[in-house]
Order: C-alpha cells, then structure tokens, then sequence
C-alpha cells in the first residue's frame, strides 16, 4: 500500500512538467552558487554559512513543492478564506510582536534566528482566494459590486504590509489582481478604468514628491507636501535618487549606483565566478548581496551571458506557468496559474529592473536565486500548485 | 457567448499577458545590453575610480662621487616601525580601529622602549588621508631599538619593519655648499600622472642635488592598490617598477676641496682651485661652511638666514666683490693688445696719479721710482696701471674684460651664480646719469670703483693667464666634456711680461706675494687688496703652479682683513705645499698646514 503510494507520487512527478522541474532545479542550484560567492568573503559569520542554510530551506521547498503537485489544487477551494484569513491574522500579529528589521516590521521570530515574513505568505493566500472567487460558476464577474468586493480583499494584505512598512511587497499586491481579473473575464472598462486610477495614483505620488522641488517651493513646504503621500523618509528618499542620482551618492544612491557598476563592470563574460570586485570589495553591501542584489552578482561574475541566460531561465519557466494556464480547461486552475506566474514576474522585474537601474530600490527578492526561507517556501509552493494544475489538465489520466 | 468563444477570450487575454511579459522582458535583456556591453567600459572605469588608488614609489636617488671615487652623497637605509593599517581594523566605528592602533602603539613603545612619537591625532589623520598606506610610528630607529624588536619574541600582528631611504653626507662639513641638500619633493605640482598617493621623495634644493636633481632622482614608479568599500587596503599590483637615479662624478677632489676647506678655517671668504687645462673644477670652497642641521627645523633655519656672516650663501660663485689689485694683469694685457707700451715701456710712480683735482694714491705712499711691466706687476704699483688704462682707453679695456666673461656668470652647474658686475659708460648714465670719465677708468684699472667679480670669475682668468688665454666654462660633472668659450689670442711675448711680472711677485725680494713662495717650486700669483666701504678691504690672492707646467689656477678671498700679501700668503703657501706634496712635486716637509688630510675612500661607511 505504502509502496503504492510511492509509486503514485513518482507516476504524478513523472507527468508533470518536467521541463519546468528542470528549470527550478537549474534556478535553485545557481542560487546556491551565488549566495555562496556574495557571502565567502564576508567577515561576519552570520552571514557566511547562507548558501547551507538556503540548502535546508530548499529542501523544505523542495518538499512543499511535491506536496503541492501530488495533492489536488482543487482542494484549495475548500481551505481559500482559512488560508487567507490566517495570513491576516499572521500580518497583524507581525505589526505587534515582529522584530524590527532595517526600520520595518517583517518578521515573526520562531525558534533562534528563524522567522517567518507573513507578508510572503500574504502573496499566496491572496491569489488562491483571487482564483477560487473569480473562478466561481455562479458568480457574476460582471457587476462593479462584485469587482469593488475583490478589490477590498486584494487591499485588505496590502493596507497591513504598508503598516509594516514594506512599499515594494504591498505594491505587488495589485498588479497580481489586476492580471488575474483581466484573465477572469472582468469587462474592458472596468479594467480599463482600474489601470489608469493606478496610473494616476503613481503619477500623483511622484508629483508630490518631485514637483515641489522642482518648483522651487520652501522645505517645509515640499516636507508637507511629500508627508501626504503617507511615504516614510527612506522610501522617498530612494524613489528621488531614483530619479536624480546625483543627490545622494554616498547615502541613497549608494547601492543603486554600486548595483550599476557591479552589472556594468561584469561586460559581456563576466569576471569569473568569485571574482566579482564589487562584491569581494563591499561596494556591494555584503548584507543585501545574497538576498536583493543576488543577480548583481550574477550579473558581474557571468557579464551579459549570465545574466540573460537567467532571464532565459525565468521566461522559460513564466512561459511554462502561463502554458499551463492556457492548457487546462478549468478556470480555477488557470486562474492560479496566471496568479502565480503575475507575482513571480513582478518579482523577477521589479528585482532585476532594480539592479540595473530601471527602477527605484525596492526590497523584492528574486524567486529561487535570492536567499531567504519564507520567499522560497512560498514560491515552491506556488509552483508545486501550478504543477498540480498541470497534471490534472490533461483529460486522459485522472487523478482523484 | 458560448463556452467555446468565452475560451477563446480567455485565451487570448493569457497571450496578451504573456506578451506583455514578454516585452517588459526585452526591454530588461536591452538594458542589459546597454549596461553590459555598450556602456561595460564606463562602469569598468567607475569601478576603478572608486576602488583602485595610484601610490608614487620614488626612484633611489644616485650617489655623488668626487673626480677618485670617493662618495661625497649617498643613501642609508632607515628603519621606521610601521602599522599596516588593514590588519588591525576592528568591527564597528572607526574610532574603535583608532583606538586599537593606539593602544598597540603603547605596547610597542614599552617594548622598544621608545618615546611615542605620534599621537591620536596623527592615527585619526592618517586614517582619513592615506589609509591604504602603512602608518610609520616611529620613523629612523637606532640599532638598539631594532635589536629589542628582533629580541622581544612578541608577535604583533600587522607591525612591520618598513625601509625609508635617507640621504647621508660621509663628509657632513664638507662642500656643504657645493652639494646643496635635499628637502621633501612637491610632486604633486609637476607630475601630469594622477596620483593619489605619494611616498616620501627627495629633491635637491641646492648645489649640485638640485642641478644634477634630475639625473640623481631617477625615475618613479608606481604601484595600484585596490582598496575596498571602507578603504582600506585589499591588494596591491605593481604597475611601475621605479628607476634609481644615476650616480654622478664631480670634478672636485675631496683632498683639495678638505684642504682648501681647512686654510679657510670657516672666516667669511672662498677659495676656488681649477685646472687650467681643461677648466676642471677641483675644489670650490666657501666660508662660513653651511651646517644641514640647521635644516632640521624652522627656528634653526631662521637663526642661520639671521647669521651676518650668512653662511648659506655660496660665496665662491655667488659672492661678488671689487676685485683689486688682482685685476691688474687684464689692464697691462690690454694695454699691450693695442700696442700702448710693451715690456721696456717704462712709466715712472710718484706713489700717486693725478686726474684733475683727484688724486690716486699707489700703496707706496713714497712711490716705486721709474718701473716697467714686469716690476708693476711684482710690485703692484697703482699709477703705472692707471697710466696704462688711460693711454689705453676704456673701451678696448671693457672689451677684453668682457671677453675673458667679467661681468657675465661662466656657466657653472650650479644655482645662483652671480655675475658680477663690468661697467661701462652706458651702465654709468643708467645708474648715476653721469658719462663715463678717466677717474673712473683709473678705479677700474686697480680693480675698485664699481667693478665687481666673483672668486670663480678670477678663477677662471687665473686660468686663462696660466694657458696662454684660452678661457674654459667651470666644468663640473666629469662626464661633460671641457668647453672652450674663448682663446683670447694673447701674443706669447706679450703674456710672457705678464707671468714673468707674476713670478717674481711670489719669489722676487720685492714681490707682494712673497709670503706665498714654497721653496723648490716656481709658481706665478698676484695679490690684491680691495677697499670696500671706508677703509675696509678683502684680501685676495690668485696663483697658479706649477709656473712652467701649470696644473692648479687658485684664487683665494678673505673677506674684510688687511692685505692679500700679508693674509692670504701664508694661507696659499700651505695649501699649495700639501696638494704639490701629495702630486709628488716636493717632499714633505713637515710644516703646519704640511700632511694631506686622510680622507675615507669610497665604500666605507659613515652614519
């Protein structure tokens, strides 16, 4: 029976999408490599032994994501508002017990140095209750109320993860409900109408910040302006150095600037592996290098072949997510797999627009290359459900 | 819409995602491109600028060699303790690494058992300025010092010996003034290389270490070190291996340049030994010797620059002085050039000249009676030259002078030469707006009135006169060849009356420079006394010997005493005594001045 069993999970990995296995696998090992390459040198022994510790967290991964694949995504429907609801209540307790990290509260501490970011967890739970309700037979997709409804869920993680305060991870939220609306059939206008209320708001966000120096109002006045958009001090100040570099090299636009020069300097091939000069030389700081500036180091030790041979690996694998979402005939399934495969692409973007200087510094990690143990559970999970999707899509084998 | 179209949309708006990701995936890989490939040197260079820094490493600077070999300026190695700042940075604030360094700092100074010589804010400035440099602690340490650092057996990490060159003199107190010294470079000014850092560096800023500089410095190199984000030192590359400086031979000989030194005995006043053959500069001495210690320090040098005897002022090429009765030979040349008289010529000395109301006095108050040439110049009579200049005419005076290079500087390798000064009617209505007159041709036929020479001038005439009239540039370096700036032409019967006239001043019974006569060798000389001021002279005295093969033209001044004959003769005679006995001329005789002075030879060491 047991021995049945076993056979089973194996038989379902084997119709899974191997090729995407293979990609993860490929994706996971580099991550490995280039934690251990931006930590070797480092002087701090918290943060040497990373690439082992990202080890276990891939097993663990690794795990959730056979989980997930062998077990039926069609059983979320029955657990969406509970999974969803304790990663509320996960996000409110962060708010009063979680340890405070770089000025924001993002962590719940769980047993020596481990901690979970519920914020991560958020990202899942949010698509899965997205795809479960959207994907409802009966429901009309059609009505404002109803697209006013989604939307205050989708706001609900959101509005607590910029309590914390974590702008970039809050951000990811709409797009990801955006894309999976507009793939559930939610009419033009509406979507129309929703991306350029979006629109307007980042347009009005930057004018609040840019303008009034730019017109040359007082400090107190640009200081009250700027206060509204709700921003804490180092966000603005990284989304102005952004778009004025000059401002603050050595503060603000430190790691933009160093982030550059890591890229740049890497040219067409690269330094070597282990060779990266910003990185050995801690231009690159050592505390972001394995996490939010991993492709930095990529991108400097392999030059422009790494580089856009990661950026391969994660359209093959978006592309594969996306396929799958296109194969199956179930609405649930497609629409979990447009989810995951939206969060993921905003993550990969945001990260490597952000590395070589397309956009602001904001804290989102590159799934499977950066280190950090919640992101990974939760992308391997996203993953694995996708993989789920994907083996009961096809009509000629059934399982359960 | 039925399921089938409502699968279609749906389709289709997954492969509008899909697109879009797609395109905001090309334009990543695009700047990518742009940042990897187009712009990859821009970065590369940033990356230099911000973690690589350029450290000057100067050259060894050459030695200086006197004409045998022996080492006038060379090179000792000097130890200094150093800290090699990135092996003892500590975690957190700077203050922290600071604080480490000093307290290391205070092991080591119980160790070596040294006075601390740097303090706290040295530490702090040398770790905002040259933090990738090693901190010197303490700078030339002695033996014993080495000796408890070798035997202490205590480790310190990131404390080393480091190597500084320092430049020595063997001969501290000799040709101080000829050898100049060398003073901390200002590279930063000349190189057009940018350099962040630069070690220490000599530059010569007199004598011969500042006209030789460049050849003695060679050239530097440089190294790179990457530093990293906090800048301390990470690695380093050689980039330029620096090249020594040539060693460079004088044409001074030591023993000369030590005895010359010597008969000065440090009065106010220069003496100046060349070779008539060639020019060959064997020995330029001046007095009061220039002590380098009062480099040491502001206040020393300030007390020296105060000194009223000035010794820092090279008075061999730049002391300019009324040249007396030493000028003489050039008046009696000149008069014998223009056929005005020869050697039977006889003008008679009442012991004074009258020019109108004016009235020259001749040393000999009571007169020297009827003379000729050759006696005048034994005797140094006053109105026979006055005769000779006035029947003359000062413009075929001025142009010989001029032609010998009075009133011009000769060229000498040195800084600061003057050039004396050789009136002229135009000078005359410049300076006092008056025209030119027979008084004062009468002053500068004895040598006085406004002219002015320097020692090296008369040395070079004394030259001239000792190889009938070939005038050589002072050579220096004997790796330039003599230059001949002019064969004055004198008729050899005619320079004959002159150096017969020379002769007998030092060895006739009535010769002014008898004092100067060392039995068993002929020599030729005149003395002079030159009025400066009120009633005030210098004591000049030039010679050459050997009178029929001449290798040594001298030319000595002591400043404000009495009388060349008198003063200078007995100084001459015994510096001519030891440099002809040590060339063999004459045997030792035993007397003051009498023994060659040992001088170290080359390869021996002096601290």
């Amino acid at each position: 029976m047991i021995k049945n069993r076993f056979l089973l999970l194996l038989q379902t990995l084997w119709h899974a999408n191997r090729f995407m296995h293979v990609v993860i696998a490929v994706l996971l090992t580099a991550g490995v490599f280039f934690i251990y390459s931006s930590t070797y040198i480092s002087e701090d022994a918290a943060i040497r032994p990373l690439y082992n510790r990202q080890l276990v967290w891939i097993v663990v991964g690794l795990i959730l994501y056979i989980g997930f694949t062998v077990s039926d995504y069609r059983q979320l429907k029955r657990y969406e508002w509970a999974i969803f609801c304790g990663s509320l209540a996960l996000l409110v307790l962060v708010l009063f017990v979680g340890r405070t990290m770089f000025g924001a509260k993002r962590w719940i501490m769980i047993y020596a140095g481990l901690g979970i970011q519920p914020s991560e967890l958020a990202k899942l739970a949010t698509i899965i209750l997205l795809a479960g309700r959207l994907s409802e037979p009966g429901r009309n997709r059609r009505t404002p109320q109803e697209l006013l409804l989604t939307l205050l869920l989708v706001a609900l993680p959101a509005a607590l993860i910029l309590q914390q305060p974590d702008l970039g991870t809050a951000m990811v939220f709409l797009p990801t409900a955006f894309v999976i609306m507009f793939v559930a059939g939610v009419p033009f206008r509406y979507i129309g109408g929703l991306a350029g209320a979006g629109f307007c708001m980042v347009l009005l966000l930057l004018s609040a910040l840019l303008l009034p120096a730019r017109l040359g109002a007082s400090e107190e006045m640009q200081e009250r302006i700027a206060s509204w958009t709700g921003l804490s001090g180092y966000q603005r100040a990284r989304i102005e150095v952004f778009f004025n570099p000059a401002l603050d090299p050595l503060g603000a636009g430190w790691n933009r600037r160093q982030s550059e020069i890591a890229v740049g300097s890497g040219g067409i091939r690269g330094k070597g592996y282990l060779q990266g000069t910003q990185n050995i030389l801690g231009y690159l700081p050592r505390s972001v290098a394995p996490t939010d500036f991993i492709y930095s180091v990529i991108a400097e030790e392999k030059g422009f072949i790494g580089a856009s041979a990661v950026l391969v690996a994660f359209a093959a694998l978006l592309g594969m997510v996306l396929a799958t979402a296109l194969r199956t005939l179930d609405a649930h399934g497609r629409l979990l797999c447009v989810g995951v495969a939206t969060f993921m692409f905003f993550h990969v973007f945001i990260n490597v627009a952000m590395t070589v200087g397309l956009m602001p510094i904001t804290g989102l990690p590159l799934p499977l290359l950066s280190y950090g143990g919640s992101f990974l559970m939760v992308v391997m999970s996203a993953l694995g459900i996708v993989q789920s999707v994907y083996v009961r899509c096809d009509r000629r084998t059934s399982y359960r | 819409m039925s399921t089938r179209e409502r699968l279609q949309t749906v389709r289709m708006r997954i492969l509008v995602v899909m697109g879009s990701m797609a395109v905001f995936f090309s334009f990543l890989i695009v700047q990518l491109w742009q940042i990897q490939v187009v712009r990859a040197d821009e970065f590369a260079s940033s990356l230099d600028h911000q973690s690589i820094r350029r450290v000057r490493l100067p050259g060894v600077r050459g030695r200086i060699y006197d004409r045998n070999g022996n080492v006038l300026a060379e090179n000792h190695p000097s130890y200094c303790i150093a800290l090699y700042t990135e092996e003892l940075r500590q975690r957190g604030p700077w203050a922290r690494t600071i604080d480490h360094i000093d307290a290391v700092i205070d092991e080591l100074s119980q160790v070596l058992a040294l006075e601390r010589e740097v303090d706290r804010a040295d530490i702090q400035r040398h770790v905002q300025r040259r933090l990738p440099l090693p901190f010197l602690a303490w700078r030339g340490i002695d033996a014993s010092a080495m000796a408890r650092w070798a035997e202490s057996g205590r480790v310190f990490p990131g404390v080393d010996i480091y190597v500084e060159s320092e430049r020595v003199y063997p001969h501290p107190t000799v040709a101080t003034h000829l050898l100049g010294y060398v003073g901390r470079a200002d590279t930063s000014r000349e190189d057009e290389n940018p350099y962040h850092y630069y070690l220490p560096e000599m530059a010569g800023r007199a004598g011969v270490e500042r006209t030789a500089d460049r050849r003695l410095r060679g050239r530097a190199g440089g190294k790179l070190i990457r530093v990293d984000a906090t800048g301390f030192k990470y690695e380093e590359h050689g980039e330029l291996e620096p090249v020594s400086g040539e060693d460079v031979y004088l044409t001074i000989d030591l023993q000369i340049q030590v005895l010359a030194e010597n008969v000065l005995s440090n009065q106010p006043g220069a003496i100046v030994v060349m070779d008539p053959q060639n020019g060959d500069v064997l020995a330029l001495a001046s007095g009061p010797f220039f002590d380098r210690s009062a480099l040491a320090s502001q206040a020393a040098w300030q007390s020296m620059l105060k000194n009223p005897s000035r010794p820092s002022v090279n008075r061999s090429i730049a002391g300019q002085y009324p040249p007396g009765s030493i000028f003489k030979p050039l008046v009696a040349l000149a008069g014998m050039a223009h056929d005005r008289l020869d050697a039977n010529t006889v003008i008679p000395c009442p012991g004074y000249y009258q020019i109108g109301a004016v009235r020259f006095r001749c040393w000999l108050r009571r007169g020297h009676g009827a003379l000729q040439l050759a006696g005048a110049i034994e005797q140094s009579c006053n109105p026979f030259f006055i005769e000779t200049a006035l029947r003359t005419g000062y413009p075929r005076l001025y142009h010989m002078a001029d032609a010998v290079g009075f009133g011009r500087v000769t060229g000498i390798d040195l800084p600061g030469e003057a050039a004396g000064l050789l009136p002229d009617d135009a000078w005359k209505r410049r300076q006092w707006n008056d025209a030119w007159r027979p008084g004062d041709t009468a002053n500068v036929s004895i040598g006085q009135g406004a002219l002015l020479v320097t020692p090296l001038q008369m040395a070079v005439f004394a030259s001239a006169l000792a190889n009938n009239g070939r005038v050589y540039r002072p050579r220096l370096f004997t790796d330039e060849s003599p230059v001949l700036v002019q064969d004055m032409g004198w008729p050899a019967e005619q320079l004959q009356v002159v150096q017969v006239g020379m002769h007998h001043a030092i060895h006739g019974a009535r010769g002014t420079g008898r004092r100067a006569q060392i039995p068993g060798v002929e020599m030729a000389g005149k003395t002079g006394t030159a009025q400066f001021g009120r009633d005030r002279t210098h004591a000049w005295m030039l010679l050459y010997a050997p009178y029929e093969s001449p290798r040594y033209a001298v030319v000595v001044i002591i400043e404000d005493e009495a009388s060349g004959g008198v003063v200078v003769g007995p100084r001459l005679r015994a510096l001519m005594q030891a440099i002809l006995e040590r060339d063999g001329f004459l045997v030792p005789d035993g007397s003051e001045w009498g023994h060659a002075p040992a001088v170290r030879q080359a390869g021996e060491g002096c601290a």
